[in-house]
């Protein structure tokens, strides 16, 4: 990390109003976001891991702008990312981008890849006429795809393929920092390895910051160099690679490990290791949100919540019993 | 049947609940019928878990689909071998038998809870539904019956759920109903086609758990389809790795792990990136070939790197080393 972090996340809150019920229905908040902070360097691969509805996927739409926050601070190297006016925002769009899960359902189908790729080269007045397809070209080169590429429809490619164009798409506009989000979890083994060694010789070669969202702990461990824990709209706890795996210091993060199937008959995982379900986010609990399916929690559990606390260098855990 | 055989290690007085002999499974392309399973055989026994493992596009949920008799008809269909489940010949049987034989004694669980439930009718009856149609229990019987299937799957105030409807479920719950569902019948076979994929790990680590429990408990034969080579460290008894229609290996979970031998399953392990340790990761170069452009003889030889002539010819299955459980599909991996 850097003394100056490239991307300073601080306090983000995000509330979502849903309204369910019958035939009465009432309003519920949802805190998708309640206080989460963190910090990216330049060049650096951040992981955030948790599970469906933690608020990790929030978190990227919030930072970019793609929705608005309710509260918190977002630093893109040294501009307030949620007062960017229009112009601001269009700079820093330029230089935040971002990685679906599902590259099929950001490309337009009806698009050639020299006009998915093109656009944005245009828009941003980076080439124009002539010079947009030797750009596109380049591009299509940069993440291992052939020239011939340019005049196909994204139909016409592999799942890995049309990841390889996201990416491309993502690096059009030459950006310091992607969120990408589950990039690699709709892809076979074989070809989410080739995806995962793309973006690494990218992050190396251009410096390049990643938001690393997964669920997948392996992936994380390979590719990021910091992670994030996240439980149902909170940090529960973030460290460096690979300390965090190896002697996780938050309940919540050592059952996302024993979970973890690894391909060793004798690690098998550890199965009946908790019963109950995630709590809805629409309800959380109250004190420290994973205090129901703890195995250690104590009476504070319940009422109080944690804060996040420094207990080794560079380690943080928001648990009470945490030592 | 000599095939087949040759995989029953267990010495085991029990009968297999499921015997795939020489099942070869054809899709049309065109007007042109392509190989995509070609001739393979397992057996399974009763509390025996077996996993088919392999990348998209390898034939592992086309073999479950034809055991299951439910191929698209007109572009797939079984082409030759045998499929025996509980002592029927299924590829012998006529439709009404296939028909009966589904959802009573074998039961399916498929990846997407949601596709396979019905959204406007409340779950308890989707459970019940099998045991009023193979059983013919009346609709009370059937809903009682029901309430102590979705108890075993460890549905927590089942009773007060038997009328809710699927989208008031979680996802790990929903798996569940669908476990309950498969199972309404006593079934003696169990087909779980990537039952847990959809799943976050900690709920699939319980879904897991509790189709072994119940596996068990009700003495099944598990045929499990996955990509997930720790899921089938965690669970299965034996594996067997598919590639392109084929079976390149195939053996005990324990034997197969300490000694990997076909190519293509070393270097499934070894793009597959690890929690426990920094395993240098290796992609495997190219892609699967489509079913148009397989090459005659091994099919994995475009990606070899111990490709050589003979790779040309379709290598047999033999064992690896000394082992006669423990078998590999190559020539260069055979033992002199």
């Amino acid at each position: 990390m850097t003394a100056t972090p490239l991307l300073d996340i601080r306090d983000l809150r995000k509330i979502y109003k849903t309204r369910r019920g019958w035939p009465i229905p009432k309003t519920a908040l949802v805190r998708a976001l309640d206080g989460v902070s963190f910090t990216v360097g330049r060049g650096e691969a951040l992981g955030v891991v948790g599970e469906s509805g933690c608020g990790k996927s929030t978190v990227a739409r919030v930072a970019l702008r793609l929705q608005e926050a309710d509260g918190g601070a977002v630093q893109f190297d040294g501009t307030d990312v949620l007062a960017a006016g229009k112009t601001d925002l269009r700079t820093l769009r330029r230089r935040m981008q971002m990685v679906f899960q599902d590259p099929a359902s950001s490309l337009d189908g009806r698009q050639r890849i020299i006009d998915a790729l093109g656009e944005p080269l245009r828009v941003h007045g980076i080439a124009s006429g002539a010079a947009v397809k030797p750009a596109v070209v380049r591009l299509l080169d940069e993440v291992g795809l052939p020239p011939s590429a340019v005049d196909r429809y994204p139909h016409e490619f592999s799942g890995g393929q049309r990841q390889r164009i996201g990416i491309a798409r993502a690096l059009a506009l030459g950006p310091d920092l992607i969120f990408a989000d589950e990039p690699v979890s709709a892809l076979d083994v074989s070809v989410q390895a080739q995806i995962l060694k793309l973006l690494e010789t990218l992050r190396r070669e251009r410096n390049l910051a990643f938001v690393f969202i997964s669920h997948d702990l392996g992936v994380v461990r390979y590719f990021c160099q910091r992670v994030v824990v996240m439980y149902l709209g909170r940090v529960v706890e973030t460290g460096p690679v690979p300390e965090i795996f190896v002697d996780p210091l938050h309940p919540y993060t050592r059952l996302l490990k024993l979970s973890s199937p690894e391909p060793d008959p004798a690690r098998a995982v550890a199965m009946a290791f908790q019963e109950g379900e995630p709590p809805s986010p629409v309800d959380p609990p109250s004190g420290c949100h994973f205090h129901p399916r703890c195995p250690i929690a104590v009476d504070r559990c319940r009422t109080e919540a944690p804060a996040l606390r420094e207990l080794r260098t560079g380690r943080h855990a928001a648990c009470h019993l945490a030592t | 049947m000599t095939a087949a055989l040759r995989d029953d290690f267990i010495p085991d007085a029990e009968p297999p609940a499921l015997v795939v002999d020489e099942l070869t499974t054809q899709i049309r392309v065109g007007r042109t019928w392509y190989d995509a399973v070609r001739g393979i055989s397992f057996a399974v026994r009763p509390r025996e878990t077996l996993a088919l493992v392999g990348e998209s596009g390898c034939g592992k949920s086309l073999t479950a689909l034809s055991v299951m008799g439910l191929l698209p008809a007109g572009v797939g269909r079984v082409s030759g071998g045998r499929i025996v489940v509980d002592g029927v010949d299924m590829t012998a049987a006529d439709e009404p038998t296939r028909e009966s034989m589904r959802g009573d004694r074998i039961g399916m669980i498929f990846q997407e809870p949601m596709t396979s439930l019905n959204p406007v009718l409340p779950i308890g009856f989707q459970v019940a539904e099998s045991l009023i149609q193979h059983r013919g229990l009346s609709k009370k019987a059937a809903l009682n019956r029901a309430r102590e299937l979705l108890e075993l799957v460890r549905v927590p105030a089942a009773a007060s759920r038997l009328d809710a409807y699927p989208h008031q479920f979680s996802g790990g719950m929903r798996q569940r109903v669908m476990i309950a569902l498969a199972l309404a019948c006593d079934p003696k076979v169990l087909i779980a086609d990537e039952p847990t994929t959809a799943l976050d790990v900690t709920i699939q680590a319980q879904v897991l758990a509790l189709m072994a429990d119940v596996q068990k408990r009700e003495g099944l034969a598990l045929l499990l389809i996955t990509h997930n080579l720790g899921v089938v460290a965690s669970v299965a008894d034996r594996v067997m790795v598919m590639y392109g229609g084929d079976v390149v290996e195939s053996g005990p979970v324990r034997a197969f792990f300490a000694r990997p031998s076909h190519p293509y399953s070393e270097a499934l392990l070894a793009a597959m990136p690890r929690i426990d340790g920094d395993t240098p990761l290796q992609p495997i170069a190219g892609q699967v070939p489509t079913l148009t452009q397989m090459p005659t003889g091994c099919r994995f030889a475009t990606r070899c790197a111990l490709r050589h002539d003979r790779c040309a010819e379709l290598p047999p299955l033999t064992p690896v080393g000394d082992d006669p459980n423990h078998l590999v599909r190559c020539w260069a991996r055979m033992s002199p």
